[in-house]
């Protein structure tokens, strides 16, 4: 398994540091995220202090494409062989959407929900991801996000609370 | 340290307990491996526990049976147009999803392969084979096809629900596989566990005695150094310990005492410088060199071996004879001397007092014999010279009163001889100095000059005396006449005593085959003897009846005397009695017949009456007679004189020597016993010189003739023996045989001189003779000793005269001396080794040595001759 940053992170830090600097009002935040173009593949609610609609902070691919990409090499109960996935480490996308939450609850698609600790999203933690071996996952195929732990780098992400955190068919997330 | 005496079983106890830990310490060596196995299982199986690969997995299988119900409530609103069609897809996506997690995810790989699964799989997957394209086709496909989706989605409901129930059965039954695992593994862990604990247990027992077994063994060790330190410090001679440099480590209370340095005086001065003398030191640094030095190459002593009698200093310089022993131990830090020291000064003492005590003595027994020899020779010498001036006077003419007068005289003076003679005799017994001699007598004229000395006695009792032989005569044998006449004469003499008007008879009867003995019975008539009295009569100074032996006379030796000279001549003696009617005594001697008689076999009654001198008459001769006592002097010549021969007297040894050298003798008489020179000295002498003498006859005239003495005198160059007192008969007998061996030097070898058969021993190695008369056969027994006999002869022919530079002498000497040794000739083989080793020591030979070779030869050969004579007889 390998984590490579696809890109610098700075421009996302960058971001939100301009933002703390701005002091902008919260209401006037919203415009910090730039508005999906695309159809909306997640949907961030909850403490959030950057967004771009009513309170959240939706994005389409493109956006998601946007933000610092992870890809991971593991193992995974629910498919054969060793894959790799692509998407945006949780902790990064806290940062994009700028929350002091302590934890945020992941939602499915089919209303399947789970609550991820703040102490998960690290570094080198849990992504979501948006490309199983380099290409876009359908519904069908657990996608379109799918919350992946680098299972293989450490024991504790192959225990039943990793594995019922690894939501699939991922869209949306509140930040609490 | 000695070890305790227990220590071997001690030892094989611990070998045991050493057996056994070693074994507990394997098992739990495996024991440990076990449970490092059984660790390793365990701890994969918690990882496989921490790491689960189950995600929720009911939940996922039950959440199937959600999407499908669901994905048939989005059919059923979407007939009615309550929800979009967009619906549908999605509710058909998400069930789709769940299906395809069940169809390829790695947890579900078990369940899957269910045989009873097989159908329900197909079933479903038939269904999503139909409804995808409907899925993914137009809206108005989608809803044209919505009822029959329906329909078809019912139908599948079974089959949904079996792969549900099926997955569940299927993580029940694994996750019940997976528990008995686990419970399987930490039962074998508790297994290996139990096992350890016994190990553990067994070790700890083990190491338990071993700890019991190094205590009790602390304590023995403790036990035997006490005994160790008890018995160093009760120790009587002083122990000191020294490291390798010498100096004193430990000093014990002997010690102490004995060298008057206290332990702490003592302690780190050097040990020989303390205690030893500078003169024993190096002894003792030898010895140690020797001993346990590596490169040393003298032989290892044993410890006790390890002695020195060295002189010791005590503090003051006090000086004492010690005994020093010492050992070399390992100790602690390098090699320790152990030193016992004792102090010897008593045993010295002690010693030094014996041997003084000892040579007091020996110089005791010494001053003794002399005095006996002085006695036997002050004492004979008078009596001798009566009873030769007795002989004398038969000489002149007497009246038949005279002449009775005379015998009574003679008789009497005779007894008196034998008393002094008995006594000395007991003496010399006692003195282990008495021997028998065995040569050839006749029992007739032993008997009849028996006889006739008791007779006068016999006939003053008016008691008839008489001898017989009974049963066959056997006349010659060998044996000691001298002491044999003596017992016979005890015998008779009491026999005769203590028989009045009766008769007293000697019976002579030989007895057994196998070992013959010769019995000499004595029977009288007289007064008897008790039983009880039988017993001690034969004890010394026993007389039975006090007042009738003071009547008979005598000291009550004689027949004491009579048992130690029949033990002697290996007989046996005893006596059988009724009281009132006689005593008969008997006396049992080997008999050893011989063949040839001797010629003269010492005094014989007989002989001495002037008819029997007369018969050997011989040429007169001029004869110097060496002797000291005038009494003595004058006899011989009064007998020499009266056969007509010229007499020349000396009065000493060295007159003798000095006279002999003046001219020459026919004959010289040498006493032996004289001051100035002794008889055997000036025999030498004149042997030795050159004078007119060197080969006249030599006769030793001494009343102390024993055995060896007589070799003595042969050495010394006498070769005839006359006894003391001088009888007529037996001087002119002798001096006949040896004028008539040196007369003719020619015929001198071939005539057998007079050999007294006592010699024979002398001359011959007879057991070698013995082992050679039984190991040849008779034939070439009898050829070779003609040969040896014939070549020898040729040999001694040869030597006769020859110069005593001769080149040939030493290798002619060495040949017959290695023959002579082959016949046992061991005295002429001695000789002839002295002319040898006198050769090859480069030393100029004595001619008289190759002078008495003849002579030597000839008694040699007589000896030979009478020796193979009896052992043909015997055999």
């Amino acid at each position: 398994m390998t984590i490579a940053p696809h890109k610098p992170r700075f421009p996302v830090l960058s971001l939100v540091v301009a933002g703390l600097l701005a002091s902008a009002p919260f209401g006037t935040q919203a415009a910090d995220l730039a508005a999906p173009e695309g159809d909306v593949l997640l949907t961030v609610t909850g403490a959030i202090t950057n967004t771009n609609a009513d309170n959240a902070a939706r994005f389409d691919r493109k956006m998601l494409e946007a933000l610092p990409a992870v890809t991971i090499r593991t193992s995974t109960i629910w498919t054969e062989g060793v894959q790799t996935f692509t998407g945006v480490q949780l902790i990064d996308l806290a940062a994009a959407v700028g929350t002091d939450a302590d934890e945020l609850r992941a939602m499915a698609v089919n209303d399947y929900a789970v609550t991820i600790p703040g102490e998960d999203w690290v570094d080198g933690g849990p992504i979501i991801a948006y490309l199983n071996n380099g290409a876009p996952m359908s519904l069908r195929d657990k996608g379109p996000l799918w919350v992946i732990y680098p299972y293989d780098s450490k024991p504790a992400y192959q225990s039943e609370v990793a594995y019922s955190r690894s939501i699939w068919q991922l869209d949306r997330i509140e930040m609490e | 340290m000695s070890l305790p005496e227990d220590q071997p079983r001690v030892r094989t106890l611990a070998a045991r307990l050493w057996t056994r830990t070693t074994a507990t310490v394997l098992a739990l060596v495996f024991c440990v491996g076990l449970v490092g196995a059984m660790a390793l299982g365990v701890l994969r199986e918690i990882d496989t526990l921490s790491t689960s690969n189950s995600d929720n997995l009911q939940w996922s299988l039950a959440q199937a049976d959600v999407e499908y119900m669901q994905f048939r409530l989005a059919l059923e609103l979407a007939e009615e147009n309550q929800v979009t069609l967009q619906d549908v897809r999605r509710r058909f996506d998400i069930f789709y999803s769940r299906l395809n997690t069940l169809e390829s995810g790695e947890v579900y790989r078990g369940m899957r392969d269910k045989s009873e699964l097989i159908q329900p799989r197909q079933n479903i997957r038939e269904f999503m084979d139909f409804a995808v394209p409907i899925i993914d086709g137009s809206d108005a496909d989608l809803r044209a096809g919505l009822p029959e989706m329906q329909a078809r989605a019912n139908a599948i409901m079974g089959d949904v629900r079996d792969l549900t129930l099926a997955g569940l059965a299927a993580f029940a039954n694994e996750s019940d596989r997976q528990r008995q695992q686990v419970m399987g593994t930490l039962i074998r862990l508790a297994a290996v566990l139990a096992i350890v604990l016994a190990g553990l247990m067994l070790l700890a027992l083990a190491l338990w005695r071993l700890n019991r077994l190094a205590s009790l063994r602390e304590a023995e060790v403790e036990r035997t150094a006490g005994r160790m330190r008890t018995i160093v410090e009760t120790s009587l001679d002083a122990m000191v310990l020294s490291d390798a440099d010498g100096r004193i480590r430990e000093f014990n209370s002997a010690a102490q005492t004995i060298f008057g340095y206290s332990r702490d005086e003592a302690r780190e001065r050097d040990m020989l410088e303390l205690l030893i003398v500078p003169e024993s030191r190096e002894k003792i640094m030898r010895l140690a060199r020797d001993q346990f030095d590596p490169d040393a190459n003298a032989p290892a002593l044993q410890a006790a071996d390890r002695t020195l009698q060295v002189v010791a200093m005590a503090r003051g310089g006090r000086t004492f004879p010690a005994e020093i022993t010492f050992d070399r131990a390992e100790g602690t830090d390098g090699p320790v001397y152990v030193a016992f020291i004792r102090d010897i000064s008593r045993r010295k003492a002690a010693e030094e007092g014996l041997t003084d005590a000892r040579d007091r003595a020996l110089a005791g027994e010494r001053a003794k014999a002399e005095f006996l020899a002085v006695m036997s020779h002050e004492m004979r010498t008078p009596l001798n010279g009566l009873l030769g001036t007795m002989q004398l006077l038969r000489d002149h003419q007497m009246s038949e009163a005279q002449s009775d007068l005379l015998d009574h005289m003679q008789s009497s003076g005779q007894l008196l001889l034998g008393l002094v003679n008995d006594v000395l005799d007991l003496a010399k017994f006692e003195a282990g100095k008495l021997s028998v001699e065995q040569k050839p007598l006749s029992v007739t004229r032993l008997l009849d000059g028996v006889v006739e000395t008791i007779a006068p006695l016999a006939a003053a009792n008016a008691t008839a005396l008489e001898w017989h032989w009974e049963g066959e005569a056997q006349d010659a044998i060998a044996g000691d006449a001298r002491r044999l006449r003596q017992v016979l004469l005890n015998l008779l003499g009491n026999a005769v005593k203590f028989t009045r008007g009766g008769r007293v008879d000697i019976e002579v009867e030989t007895l057994g085959f196998r070992d013959p003995q010769l019995e000499f019975r004595v029977i009288d008539t007289g007064i008897g003897i008790a039983d009880s009295d039988l017993e001690r009569i034969f004890q010394d100074f026993e007389t039975l009846d006090s007042s009738y032996a003071r009547q008979a006379g005598g000291t009550g030796l004689g027949l004491g005397i009579a048992r130690r000279m029949v033990g002697l001549m290996g007989g046996a003696i005893g006596a059988e009695s009724e009281v009132g009617e006689g005593s008969l005594f008997w006396i049992r001697i080997p008999m050893i017949p011989v063949a040839q008689m001797p010629a003269f076999e010492g005094p014989d009654r007989r002989t001495k009456t002037p008819a029997a001198s007369r018969q050997t008459t011989l040429a007169p001769m001029s004869i110097l007679l060496v002797e000291d006592n005038e009494i003595n002097r004058f006899v011989a010549r009064q007998m020499l004189t009266a056969e007509g021969h010229e007499v020349v007297e000396a009065n000493d040894g060295m007159a003798g020597v000095e006279m002999a050298n003046t001219r020459a003798f026919d004959m010289i008489l040498m006493d032996i016993s004289m001051p100035v020179l002794d008889g055997q000295a000036a025999a030498r002498r004149i042997r030795a010189g050159n004078g007119p003498c060197v080969r006249t006859p030599i006769l030793a005239v001494t009343a102390h003739a024993l055995p060896e003495e007589i070799a003595q005198f042969r050495d010394a160059g006498m070769e005839y023996c006359i006894s003391k007192p001088l009888d007529r008969g037996e001087l002119l007998a002798t001096l006949a045989a040896a004028r008539g061996q040196a007369g003719d030097a020619g015929a001198q070898l071939d005539v057998p001189p007079e050999l007294s058969p006592s010699m024979l021993d002398a001359l011959l190695d007879t057991a070698h003779l013995e082992r050679f008369w039984i190991d040849l056969p008779e034939s070439a027994r009898d050829a070779l000793l003609r040969r040896f006999v014939e070549e020898t002869q040729k040999d001694i022919s040869w030597f006769v005269g020859r110069a005593a530079d001769d080149p040939g002498l030493q290798a002619r000497a060495h040949r017959v001396a290695g023959s002579c040794a082959a016949f046992g000739l061991k005295a002429l083989r001695g000789h002839l080794g002295q002319i040898e080793s006198a050769l090859k020591q480069g030393q100029i030979v004595d001619p008289a040595l190759i002078a008495a070779l003849p002579d030597l030869w000839a008694r040699s050969r007589t000896a030979l001759d009478i020796w193979c004579d009896e052992a043909r007889q015997t055999a």
